[in-house]
């Protein structure tokens, strides 16, 4: 009796533990449960909701002024949108102000220049430092010391201007841009009527890529495009301006201005034009002189009659114009080759190319320019207005050791190579947290950093021989003020006297070199540029695998070259110049080179550009030429002789 | 009111045309697709084979083809294609049929869409998938502190071992339709929408519409000599009767995204064999 | 503490006792494999396939191939278990049960390396909660199929098995357990049956039918792969399970299997390899007129690369083993030849899966890209080798634990009378 109780029980028990067990499965929880695991094991993040509304902004960071319409969801912007064109860097607005790494108080350098050491301080304490420092270097009668370094030259750029020349020095400079270049080789920045001209003589200039304002250039090319504008294109590699150009002229690296010398040459012997540009006279006897069209053609390796025929479309065209201006985001010419191309302008008469200034900006200080005065200057201060010097000038090396020895003040919103070498550093905006007359800002203040405009200012108050600088107190009626742009009128001259070495030179340039015997000469990357564009990761997601791969930055080089020197596909490299050797450099072979160049992505190489910015390939402005130009001040460092191994 | 939006026929079948003579090559449609389908964002993302990104901006030479000073360049920005097979009426992608899971799918409207939450991350599509349009996270997607703020609520973060794609940015469409319905406008045919790369894009390069729309500019582009859709062989078969019994013989992916360009060498370097 | 002393130094006892000093060397090797293979489970499992050398171009890596090793050798017992309880070759009663475990290991591991690759292991069961099935009666997606056919004839070894087991020389005192293991065995036929229906699926959908739907990928398409994978995993997987016991017979010193077991088994294998032949030589001779043009490719130009042209070489000389030493019965006889033959088999067997995937995925899919090589990480050779590791384990395990050669126990039993 008992036993068979015990096996019914048993008999229950296991059907209740399986009717329930299967119970359980077809109610579906355990594959609920699993679902919670996969969900709980990924730890997905949700974006937090929020009210979607668009908010227009206006870039005050950037040159070109930027108009974006900014996406929002509740307090947070999520996307960048515009109808006219964005450039690069305010269309990766959105990942510099959200970016983690950005400053979020005025730091103070404790420990040695160059470490990256900071502490956090109050404003109140920085600017009072910052003062005092001034007003005892303007006390002991050195203000001419006080230097200020400019990225640009936006409102905050000619604030600064303003306010260091109000301190009693001359010493402001800018980023070497295309219009600090041919301002100071022209007296006066290009402006050029794109829009109605029907052929485009381009020496290098790469149009689409970047050039000037990028976003207004490529609304040019749909223009050209449409309208059937002839584009010539003379470039070393096969830039995507140079494929989608009508007619590309390849030539040896670096020898632009060659080109131009020969163009000019026939023009001036062959089709009997004139320029009015004064010493015009002295200028064409040298170029006629020491470049011979056949002289010309060996140097740049473009046959004499096509040179004649480049001479007779451009002058025959109705609206020509001729660009100089190397590069992309990193432009880079010499006075001479700037003169030489814009001397072309002034042979056809061209009515698309006007000299312009701006009223609030002056490129040249003490010296000519930010290399000249890198080499030869000494301050005891210096003001970085978002600048990056000591990565993008090939003479950062010698500006570090000239900032170990000087106090030196950093307005920037994230970290940079040169901002690692100041005392203080005063966190600034991104545009979308800036005000405009037009607009409110789109979001607000990153912690307690402040607009540039706004630290400008203050710092300008704090001191007694600034305080009447500015009228106002508050960086959003600047605008007002804001340099006008107008006509340089200034009559243009070919200087032939300032350039004549550099001409003189050419020929040692490009005499056959047994120990240098490559050139190298800069590329850049979509979005990269010339390396700004570095610490924002979308950037990062867009390089192509044949510039950088896997953490290995690649040199291109023509195929057949690469034979020559036995080169294979990602093989390992070093470059090296009279100024110093680049490894870690991996080999990418393409016939889009010309043979015997290196072509070098510029961008990479940051030392302390955020953690997604550094440490990735090589900076090959350390090893690049650097010889000054006496009238831009800017080094020349276009193509340089290399040897590899 | 949602059944009312449900009964109305679907009339449209999305499909781009891309210039290449016009692209610059800039990179802008690939940083507002990141933006806009808040892609991972990592400290080096040049592992590319890895890389988790919709839009790839393809750098093509012609390097294969010609030598020094012959040579060419061109960008071309390649998102998915959106294959339809041989029949326009019954779509079938290459990579839709394989999914065990129905985690992707083509929609009446034409758009392979995929759903992140729904894959078992086989990868069994990515193998079908022709045009390496579609990408695995690898590692856990991931969004650094204050990087998570510029996080767009409309596309879901995925997880670890999902495989994700471009899906012709239909969240817009979404947005877009909602707006309307708010607005009143039930019929979904009567809202267009446009991608966030066809947008952004400063050289209008990227045309987006609807490809039955006979007056639409995308579909006028398409029927160009210049349009040439990206190794789909059997569109550069010229005779009528040939390419029909190829039709019979094989299925062909026949993507939705049209090239544009008049440069003869892009076109050979788009094709497996030259001049074919 | 004791306890776990004592427990550890018997089960010490009982792997190592009485083997040889080779022996144990190979233990402990293997011990290793399968202990690193658990570590780097977790970290696959955990933290994803980063760690992995497959990417977005080379989707599958080395884990598939062994997924399409395992189940085209495994196949081998669906084919000897449907000749002996369908078709009454009872000579190879002595393998069967060598053959159904090895089926069923292959099977198992098939599975564990499906569920590495799966980005989302723990979301496994959509395939079975939402199949793509489509419309008709055969599911649309290959992978489908796959799931469930591999799951059902999973579960038809494991009932295949249990017999096995159950005639431990422990268990099978139990009056209980001998009458269930003979009524099981004979109603294996069922299973037989039933194995072979879904085997004939899977076997072309895992091994062909995956790669031969994918119409858009001109390497792989091909839509007889299906039928001639099936016809690979037979020929290949007869010899393979030839191969194991003879192994094993080897390294025992002891006959595990009478030769005439051998010997019939390698006939059959040699006599599919003549289809296997014919069949792949048309593949190739279709991929080369036919496919390739349709897809807009030159076979020639499709087939460079790191693992071309060489691979197909390697194959067709491999073939030259089982079609010569299986099928002439004079060389057949010579148990040297017959090892050679069916080792050749087997690895004609291997090399085409590699080639098909480590090609497939190679060849660049845009005509300005070139061919990509795929180097596997440490983890992925680690959790590959260390599931072959464990394979040889439980083989082993068997072998000394449990009546895997009836014929072994037959001898032994005369030999005390
Ligand atoms: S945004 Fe337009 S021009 Fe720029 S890369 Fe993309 S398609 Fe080309
Ligand atoms: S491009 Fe790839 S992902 Fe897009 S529809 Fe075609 S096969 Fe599918
Ligand atoms: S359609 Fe949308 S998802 Fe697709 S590539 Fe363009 S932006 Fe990216």
């Amino acid at each position: 009796m008992k036993k068979i109780e015990r096996k019914d029980f048993l008999k229950l028990g296991g059907g209740a533990v399986l009717g329930g067990l299967s119970g359980w499965v077809f109610s579906g929880a355990p594959f609920l449960g699993f679902q919670w695991l996969a969900e709980w094991t990924q730890d997905q993040y949700v974006p937090v909701k929020g009210f979607e509304k668009y908010a227009q902004a206006v870039s005050d960071s950037c040159p070109a002024g930027c108009k974006v319409s900014v996406r929002m969801i509740g307090d947070r912007a999520v996307k960048i949108e515009s109808k006219d064109g964005v450039c690069p860097a305010c269309h990766n607005a959105l990942q510099l102000t959200y970016h983690p790494e950005r400053i979020s108080t005025p730091l103070k350098r404790k420990g040695d220049k160059g470490d990256g050491k900071f502490v956090p301080v109050t404003w109140e304490e920085a600017v009072k430092e910052i003062s005092s420092k001034m007003n005892s270097l303007i006390t002991e009668g050195k203000a001419n010391s006080i230097a200020a370094i400019n990225k640009n030259e936006s409102l905050n750029g000619q604030l600064m201007e303003k306010f260091i020349k109000a301190a009693g020095s001359n010493n402001v400079y800018y980023e070497p841009s295309l219009k600090s270049l041919t301002s100071s080789a022209l007296g006066g920045y290009i402006n050029y009527d794109f829009a109605n001209t029907d052929y485009v003589l381009s020496f290098g200039a790469k149009l689409v890529e970047g050039w000037d304002s990028s976003a207004d250039m490529q609304k040019v090319f749909t223009q050209w495009k449409t309208k059937g504008t002839k584009i010539v294109q003379a470039d070393t590699v096969c830039s995507m301006t140079a494929s989608l150009a009508s007619e590309w002229v390849p030539v040896k690296p670096g020898t632009e201005a060659v080109l131009a010398f020969g163009i000019a040459n026939y023009l001036i012997t062959g089709r009997r034009l004139n320029s009015t540009g004064e010493e015009f006279g002295k200028w064409s006897q040298l170029i006629i002189n020491k470049f011979p069209l056949a002289k010309v053609a060996s140097y740049t390796g473009v046959s004499e009659e096509r040179i004649k025929k480049i001479g007779d479309d451009f002058s025959k065209a109705k609206n020509p114009v001729a660009v100089s201006g190397k590069g992309a985001c990193g432009v880079n010419a010499s006075s001479a080759e700037i003169i030489a191309v814009y001397c072309l302008n002034t042979l056809v008469k061209s009515k698309a190319a006007t000299l312009m200034t701006n009223s609030s900006v002056t490129y040249k200080g003490e010296f000519a320019g930010l290399d000249s005065f890198i080499k030869d200057g000494k301050f005891s201060m210096l003001f970085l207005n978002n600048s990056d010097p000591v990565y993008k000038s090939v003479l950062g090396e010698d500006l570090k050791k000239k900032m170990e020895k000087a106090f030196v003040v950093s307005i920037n919103p994230i970290m940079n190579d040169s901002a690692n070498y100041a005392d203080i550093i005063l966190p600034s905006l991104s545009f979308l947290e800036s005000e405009t007359p037009e607009n409110k800002a789109v979001v607000s203040n990153f912690k307690e950093s402040k607009d540039a405009k706004d630290i400008i200012i203050a710092l300008s108050k704090s001191l007694d021989k600034t305080k009447d600088t500015f009228s106002f107190a508050s960086g959003i009626d600047s605008f007002k003020v804001a340099g006008k742009e107008t006509a340089s009128g200034a009559k243009f001259s070919f200087n032939v006297d300032k350039i004549k070495n550099d001409i003189d030179a050419l020929d040692k340039k490009f005499a056959a070199n047994a120990e240098y015997p490559l050139f190298m000469i800069p590329v850049e990357a979509p979005l990269v540029g010339d390396g700004d564009g570095l610490a924002f990761p979308y950037v990062l997601k867009s390089i192509d695998p044949t510039v950088f791969y896997k953490g290995k930055l690649l040199v291109q080089i023509n195929r057949e070259t690469g034979k020559k020197y036995g080169l294979s596909e990602n093989e390992s490299i070093v470059i090296r110049s009279a100024r110093g050797k680049l490894d870690k450099v991996y080999v990418h072979l393409t016939d889009t080179v010309a043979p015997d160049t290196v072509a070098m992505p510029l961008g990479f190489g940051h030392e302390s550009y955020t953690k997604y910015g550094s440490d990735k390939g090589v900076n090959p402005k350390k090893i690049m030429a650097a010889d000054v130009d006496p009238l831009t001040g800017t080094a020349d460092w276009w193509s340089t002789r290399v040897k590899i191994s | 009111m949602k059944e009312k939006v449900k009964e109305v026929k679907m009339k449209r079948r999305w499909g781009m045309a891309i210039d290449l003579d016009k692209c610059t090559g800039c990179g802008k449609c690939s940083v507002a697709c990141n933006q806009e389908n808040n892609m991972p964002i990592f400290e080096d993302d040049s592992d590319v084979p890895k890389r988790v990104a919709f839009l790839e901006l393809m750098k093509v030479t012609n390097d294969r083809d010609a030598k020094f000073p012959d040579v060419k360049t061109a960008y071309l920005p390649k998102m998915c294609q959106m294959c339809e097979g041989n029949d326009p009426k019954n779509p079938n992608p290459p990579c839709v049929s394989v999914c065990p899971a129905v985690a992707t799918d083509v929609g009446d409207d034409g758009v392979v869409s995929q759903i992140w939450s729904r894959c078992i991350g086989c990868r069994y599509c990515q193998t079908a998938c022709p045009y390496e349009a579609r990408v695995f996270n690898w590692w856990k997607p991931e969004y650094e502190g204050s990087f998570k703020k510029s996080l767009s609520t409309d596309v879901s973060v995925a997880s670890r071992g999902t495989v994700v794609k471009c899906t012709f940015c239909s969240h817009i469409w979404k947005r877009e339709r909602d707006a309307a319905t708010a607005k009143g406008i039930l019929d979904i045919n009567a809202v267009l929408y446009t991608p966030a790369c066809a947008g952004t894009c400063p050289t209008g390069a990227i045309v987006f519409g609807d490809l039955n729309d006979h007056d639409s500019e995308v579909y006028k582009l398409t029927q160009t000599d210049r349009a040439v859709r990206l190794t789909n062989p059997v569109d550069d078969v010229k005779d009528a009767d040939k390419k029909k019994s190829l039709l019979k013989a094989k299925q062909f992916t026949n993507p939705k995204v049209y090239y544009l360009t008049s440069q003869q060498w892009l076109r050979d370097m788009m094709r497996f064999k030259k001049n074919s | 503490m004791e306890i776990l002393k004592k427990w550890f130094k018997a089960g010490y006892d009982g792997i190592f006792e009485g083997t040889s000093k080779n022996m144990r060397i190979a233990l402990y090797v293997l011990i290793v494999l399968s202990i690193l293979f658990g570590i780097f489970a977790i970290q696959i499992l955990f933290w994803g396939l980063g760690y992995t050398d497959m990417d977005n171009n080379f989707a599958w890596g080395a884990w598939i191939i062994g997924d399409l090793g395992l189940v085209a050798l495994g196949g081998g017992a669906f084919t000897t278990g449907y000749l002996l309880y369908i078709f009454r070759v009872d000579k190879l009663r002595p393998i069967i049960n060598s053959t159904v475990l090895i089926g069923f290991m292959c099977y198992l591991f098939t599975f564990v390396f499906l569920l590495f690759d799966l980005g989302q292991p723990l979301r496994a069961w959509f395939g079975f909660a939402y199949p793509n099935w489509g419309q008709g009666v055969y599911p649309v997606s290959m992978l489908t199929e796959v799931f469930f056919c591999l799951s059902l004839y999973f579960c038809i070894l494991v009932v295949e098995l249990i017999p096995t087991v159950l005639e431990h020389k422990v268990l099978i005192k139990n009056k209980y357990v001998a009458m269930v293991a003979h009524y099981m065995h004979l109603l294996m036929w069922t299973m037989a049956a039933g194995g072979t229906f879904l085997s004939f699926f899977h076997q072309g959908s895992l091994g062909g039918g995956m790669w031969g739907v994918l119409y858009a990928k001109t390497v792989w398409y091909a839509p007889h792969f299906f039928f001639m994978a099936v016809v690979a995993a037979m020929a290949g997987g007869t010899s393979f399970m030839t191969l194991v016991p003879y192994i094993a017979g080897k390294i025992m010193k002891k006959e595990v299997v009478p030769m005439e077991t051998y010997q019939i088994l390698t006939r059959i294998s040699g006599f599919i390899f003549i289809f296997y032949f014919i069949f792949r030589s048309y593949d190739i001779y279709a991929a080369v007129y036919k496919y390739a043009p349709m897809g807009g490719r030159e076979f020639i130009d499709m087939w460079g690369g790191y693992y071309g042209i060489w691979m197909l070489v390697l194959e067709m000389l491999l073939f030259a083993g089982p079609l010569i030493f299986l099928n002439i019965k004079k060389y057949r006889e010579q148990e040297k030849f017959m090892v050679i033959g069916a080792s050749c088999g087997v690895g004609a067997i291997v090399v085409s899966k590699l080639s098909v995937l480590l090609h497939g995925f190679s060849a660049p899919n845009f005509p300005w890209k070139g061919f990509t090589a795929y180097g596997p990480t440490f983890q992925e050779w680690i959790i590959t080798f260390g599931v072959f590791a464990l394979m040889i384990l439980i083989y082993m395990a068997f072998v000394k634990w449990f009546p895997l050669f009836p014929h072994l126990e037959h001898n032994e039993h005369d030999a005390h009378h």
